[in-house]
């Protein structure tokens, strides 16, 4: 029992995917204009990261060495297209706004390192664990970038205005640029707090 | 012919695959610390997108789409592909020139999980791209995606003697003057019709 | 050799099973996902076109016009696509045309790519409402008929451009004073 809330917790804050390890930075810096986008995409790459790490950990002793990573390849995109096809039909607005992030989830490296690294290795019940800690430390880091970006740039926080409706927003926060600075900045904070920094990346 | 040079300058410029689309983060912030293995990065990666264009064309209209099957077997064929394409890729190389392997081997496993080839290959598809489209497509994504890696190895190079406050240090400064170069290329915008 | 057919069965079955998967999800999602098209249709006609409770579907001329009737069958106007070439791609929307008035009743942005914060105010009333009542025979000329959005000049300008092009081409298939 201790060892699987260990297992939860560590994706939450020790080794949190965003602001410590670094990794699926694509849709981390795409799609966070707004924060409710950011719970969205969190949800949704959360999804397929349990069931892919779930079904992983089944089959581990069923998959040859050799041919482990086509058949994650396969499991991967199987739930990112279920997921896909679901949210095309009953989260229409929401799927537009994410787009090409949706099917981009495949090449997350959250959900492939994790099936390398961990799941892999365990046994399904500490393989879920893993996954949904990993997976909501994903959804708050970028639910936060999210709220961040939309409270500079257009002035309010999930759809509800916080600065007033005059205030001046700073569109740069919901271009490019603004995803780039405010991850930056959010990293430097979040180094502070823990007293080290991240060197580079995990991911190549 | 114009329209061919719109499309390149478009994905290099205007529409930057990394400074803009957001697409080959990991790499762009992982490999960018010498500006020598940036390029090498850069041209491997050049090398498999332009032929992820050509075969995920041929995919695209002339097995999914006539039979009907895009919808649902799109992305997991598209991977697939994608990484027959790159262990193809890797063994010719080795075989044909090693000193070719020697340069550009350690970084063509890794461009399997590059979200720059599988989104080239989606945005072909939803782009509606002809085959010489496609390659144009494919090869001025290349381009921008090695020009901001050189960009960013090259501010990194001499960063590495700049005095950066211990919190920044490592990622964070990577990712606010990634910031800075993405506002550079904002000027971009609007160049071309798109 | 035992190895590689062990190595090929197992591909061969994770193949087959997510084929399974996929085309059982496809079944399910599809009728949904054509449900939600046609709901948006539906919602943006009776949106550009004031009054409509339900449409036609007719083709002329290479194009599709949707023609809006309220629940006693009168003719409530004409809605057809239009698209415009905006700052970051086309842009698409769809237009509210009243042959007997000769006027536009409504413009609803249907897709676009933008900037946020700026270019991509065209899709707000605060925009969109100037097109009600404007009549077609005017000259869409940003900054003159057409109020732009500060500091984005070209967005508005690719929807003026955009219905201009596509009413050209709609008022010689259903003139001003005619019948449709």
């Amino acid at each position: 029992m201790y060892q699987l809330v260990k297992d939860f917790l560590n994706g939450l804050w020790n080794e949190n995917p965003t602001f410590r390890m670094i990794i699926g930075m694509c849709p981390t810096l795409a799609v966070t204009t707004a924060a409710m986008n950011g719970i969205a995409m969190g949800l949704a790459a959360t999804f397929v990261l349990v069931f892919s790490s779930l079904l992983i950990s089944l089959l581990r002793n069923f998959i040859p060495a050799k041919v482990r990573i086509p058949c994650y390849i396969i499991v991967i995109a199987t739930f990112v297209t279920v997921v896909d096809l679901f949210m095309a039909g009953y989260f229409p607005a929401m799927y537009r706004i994410l787009g090409l992030f949706i099917p981009l989830i495949v090449v997350n490296c959250i959900i492939m390192a994790r099936a390398e690294a961990f799941a892999s290795k365990v046994t399904p019940i500490r393989a879920i664990a893993d996954a949904l800690g990993m997976g909501i430390g994903f959804t708050w880091a970028i639910t936060l970038i999210g709220a961040v970006r939309e409270l500079m740039g257009s002035g309010t926080v999930f759809g509800y205005h916080v600065l007033g409706e005059n205030a001046t927003r700073w569109v740069i926060m919901l271009l490019p640029p603004g995803a780039f600075l405010t991850m930056g900045i959010l990293l430097g904070i979040m180094n502070v707090i823990t007293r080290k920094s991240v060197k580079n990346t995990q991911c190549h | 012919m114009k329209e061919l040079l719109f499309i390149i300058a478009g994905s290099v410029l205007v529409n930057n695959f990394v400074l803009s689309r957001f697409l080959g983060e990991c790499p762009f912030l992982g490999v960018s610390r010498k500006l020598e293995t940036a390029i090498s990065m850069g041209v491997a990666t050049t090398f498999v997108l332009t032929m992820t264009s050509v075969a995920t064309y041929f995919i695209q209209f002339y097995i999914l789409e006539p039979f009907g099957l895009s919808r649902f077997l799109q992305i997991v064929s598209f991977i697939l592909v994608i990484a027959a394409l790159v262990q193809l890729v890797e063994m010719v190389i080795l075989k044909t020139s090693p000193a070719l392997y020697k340069a550009l081997g350690i970084y063509l496993p890794l461009i399997t999980t590059n979200c720059a080839v599988l989104g080239l290959a989606l945005l072909i598809a939803i782009k509606r791209y002809n085959f010489i489209q496609s390659v144009a497509f494919g090869l001025g994504a290349g381009i921008g995606f090695t020009l901001a890696m050189a960009l960013m190895a090259g501010i990194r190079e001499e960063m590495e003697f700049g005095d950066v406050p211990e919190a920044l240090q490592g990622a964070a400064i990577v990712l606010i003057t990634a910031g800075l170069l993405s506002m550079a290329f904002l000027g971009f915008s609007g160049l071309i019709p798109m | 050799m035992n190895q590689y057919a062990r190595m090929i069965v197992v591909l061969l079955i994770f193949s087959v099973l997510s084929g399974v998967v996929l085309a059982f999800s496809y079944e399910i999602a599809i009728p949904k996902i054509q449900e939600q098209a046609q709901k948006d249709l539906e919602a943006s006609i009776k949106n550009v076109l004031p009054g409509t409770t339900r449409y036609e579907q007719v083709e002329k001329e290479g194009m599709t016009f949707y023609i809006g009737l309220d629940d006693q069958g009168n003719k409530k106007g004409i809605a057809f696509k239009a698209t415009g070439q905006g700052f970051g791609g086309p842009i698409e929307m769809m237009v509210g045309y009243d042959p007997k008035e000769g006027k536009l009743t409504g413009l609803q942005i249907l897709s676009m790519a933008e900037t946020p914060g700026l270019g991509a105010k065209i899709q707000e009333p605060a925009f969109t409402d100037q097109f009600k009542g404007k009549s077609v025979t005017d000259p869409f000329v940003p900054k003159e008929d057409v109020k732009v959005i500060t500091g984005a000049t070209i967005s508005p300008a690719g929807v003026a451009n955009g219905i201009k092009i596509a009413l050209d081409k709609v008022t010689k298939i259903y003139p001003v004073g005619g019948d449709y």
